[in-house]
């Protein structure tokens, strides 16, 4: 199984990755617009734009490192999770797991429905209003049908993003985390890896330095469709109940 | 602090997997939205209205047949036709809002139970074949296929309960998968309803299908002795409904805000609970209470209102949905939430 570890402390805000994925995928751009958010000017991962690099510029501790401020950049992408929303919610079959172990759209089935929009605990996948399809990151499978890594790994100047093979990832950024712990860092943790959550470990990880929802991540994401079996006993009770009461009103 | 944290940090554990272990309010990125909403129109709204009076027609055509009551038959002919043409009209506004319309049989490719707009798809299917020949059974008992007398005998023929039993369950499904389409995404208004959302769309379809149909029948010529017991029945189910929407309180608590205030709540108040559920329930109430049979203006007009508040419920539903999906301290709450 193949995925991404991107290591946000090697992250410089270049937007390499967000230019290779565009290039390579031929995505459209998205307009101009300044935001005023640090230089994130992309906003949020969209049909079009399926790497996205954010920015947060917060006060640190006073920790005598006579750093006062702490610039976070993290270049977010599709997780790929293990338990995918969009993918169990897809009723056409389109979103798949391809044999590399990542999730993928097939855009020749998809019929635009956009169920798996709301299903995304992320907030990645989005509807494309001119081609009606479904479309968000491929982690590059037809890059990785010919042996070489996604665009956005090749391009990035600092290896923050990392391609291979989830499991020589993970020992890998666990290394990093340790190595990050030795020297001072001690914010430094996975975010993706041995989750406990219903989603499950995510096969595009991070390496964050604070709590997630700094970077607009969600900090115990839940599978939406958990709710499915709860919600159709719920009906069922209704069902019920209300069979018996009209049946009672028509008799008496 | 740091020296906890580092000691911390020695064990092995605390370098992934710390999705339990964030204290105090989480933050948010520039107020900017976590997850995406769904980008459904107005199509929607129609789609899961009419798709609740569909089932709930059919349901209370089959229930007058098998319980064999008297003066049931033009509610079962009523019944039958009216969901008909219900489920014919529920999918054409289904497909107008994909994003590829003239791919909407993919939806039959496979079933996933675990999608709940593919068992949507398969139910309005499966009902809409049970609802068709239904409703060529009974075309074929009034004599409207004089020209094609071996198909009218063939249809009359039809063991028409068997086909009624499990359509008539096809049809609750369809009433209530609704509910439970919006409940299973990430929308945290939506997802912490889980419970409620399915028995209400389902109330709702019972409630506006009773009404359209005492509607139907007050038309008509003669006195509907069927007219009281449609009339019970709907005081039931709307009293159902208002104990549904009153149980959404406590249930979202924070997270219901975008339901409850502002434009979208006074949608709520006085479209749905005023107008579609109260005052019908008064009225029908004071003409029960006070022994006097209720003139058909007032049924016609009661049985508007129940409609019209039935419409208003899956707008404002809609509506709450996209507001609370754009909201990422409300999908924060909702994570943290059980």
């Amino acid at each position: 199984m193949n995925g991404f570890f991107t290591d946000t402390t090697l992250c410089i805000g270049c937007k390499a990755c967000e230019v290779a994925c565009k290039q390579w995928n031929q995505l459209p751009a998205d307009g101009f617009n300044w935001t005023g958010h640090s230089y994130d000017n992309t906003v949020a991962l969209s049909s079009t734009t399926w790497r996205h690099v954010t920015f947060v510029e917060h006060s640190r501790p006073a920790d005598n490192t006579g750093k006062d401020v702490n610039w976070l950049m993290l270049s977010d992408v599709c997780k790929h999770c293990t338990h995918a929303g969009c993918m169990e919610a897809c009723p056409t079959g389109a979103i798949i797991r391809n044999e590399f172990g990542d999730v993928y759209v097939q855009p020749d089935i998809c019929n635009g429905c956009g169920y798996c929009v709301p299903s995304c605990p992320f907030g990645v996948i989005a509807r494309n209003e001119e081609s009606g399809l479904a479309a968000k990151c491929t982690l590059c499978y037809d890059r990785q049908k010919d042996g070489i890594e996604p665009a956005c790994a090749k391009a990035c100047p600092t290896d923050s993003i990392l391609f291979g093979n989830l499991d020589e990832l993970r020992e890998r950024a666990k290394q990093r985390v340790g190595t990050l712990h030795e020297r001072g860092e001690t914010s430094a943790y996975l975010y993706g890896v041995d989750e406990e959550t219903s989603v499950g470990d995510l096969n595009a990880f991070f390496l964050l330095t604070d709590r997630p929802s700094v970077y607009n991540l969600p900090e115990r994401p839940k599978l939406p469709q958990e709710n499915v079996l709860p919600g159709f006993i719920a009906s069922l009770l209704a069902a019920s109940f209300l069979t018996l009461t009209t049946i009672f009103s028509f008799k008496r | 602090m740091l020296d906890t944290m580092k000691s911390a940090s020695a064990q092995s554990e605390s370098t992934a997997g710390q999705s339990k272990q964030w204290p105090g309010q989480a933050s948010t990125y520039y107020g900017l939205p976590l997850i995406k909403g769904a980008e459904w129109a107005w199509q929607i709204v129609l789609y899961f209205f009419l798709g609740g009076l569909a089932g709930g027609a059919y349901f209370m055509a089959v229930l007058a047949h098998l319980l064999r009551l008297d003066h049931a038959r033009e509610l079962i002919r009523a019944g039958r036709y009216l969901s008909f043409v219900c489920i014919l009209a529920s999918p054409i506004f289904l497909i107008w809002d994909l994003g590829r319309p003239e791919r909407f049989f993919r939806m039959l490719r496979i079933l996933k139970l675990r999608s709940v707009m593919s068992i949507g798809s398969w139910s309005i299917s499966v009902f809409g074949l049970f609802c068709g020949l239904s409703t060529a059974h009974q075309m074929a008992n009034d004599g409207f296929l004089q020209g094609l007398p071996r198909l009218a005998r063939l249809l009359r023929a039809l063991p028409i309960k068997l086909i009624e039993v499990p359509g008539a369950m096809f049809g609750l499904l369809v009433a209530s998968y609704t509910g439970v389409l919006l409940a299973a995404t990430a929308v945290p208004i939506w997802a912490r309803a889980k419970h409620i959302l399915g028995p209400l769309f389902l109330t709702s379809g019972l409630s506006t299908a009773l009404a359209s149909l005492s509607c139907l029948l007050a038309c008509g010529r003669r006195k509907q002795p069927m007219q009281e017991p449609l009339e019970r029945a709907e005081m039931v189910t709307l009293t159902t409904e208002l104990g549904l929407i009153s149980a959404l309180v406590p249930i979202l608590g924070s997270l219901g805000k975008p339901l409850f205030n502002g434009r979208t709540g006074w949608l709520l108040k006085g479209g749905v609970i005023g107008g579609g559920l109260l005052c019908p329930l008064l009225t029908r109430l004071t003409y029960k209470l006070t022994q006097r049979s209720t003139p058909r203006a007032v049924t016609v007009g009661t049985s508007l209102l129940v409609l019209l508040g039935g419409l208003v419920l899956r707008y404002v539903w809609i509506e709450a949905g996209r507001t609370s999906a754009n909201d990422p301290e409300a999908t924060h709450v909702y994570n943290t939430l059980e």
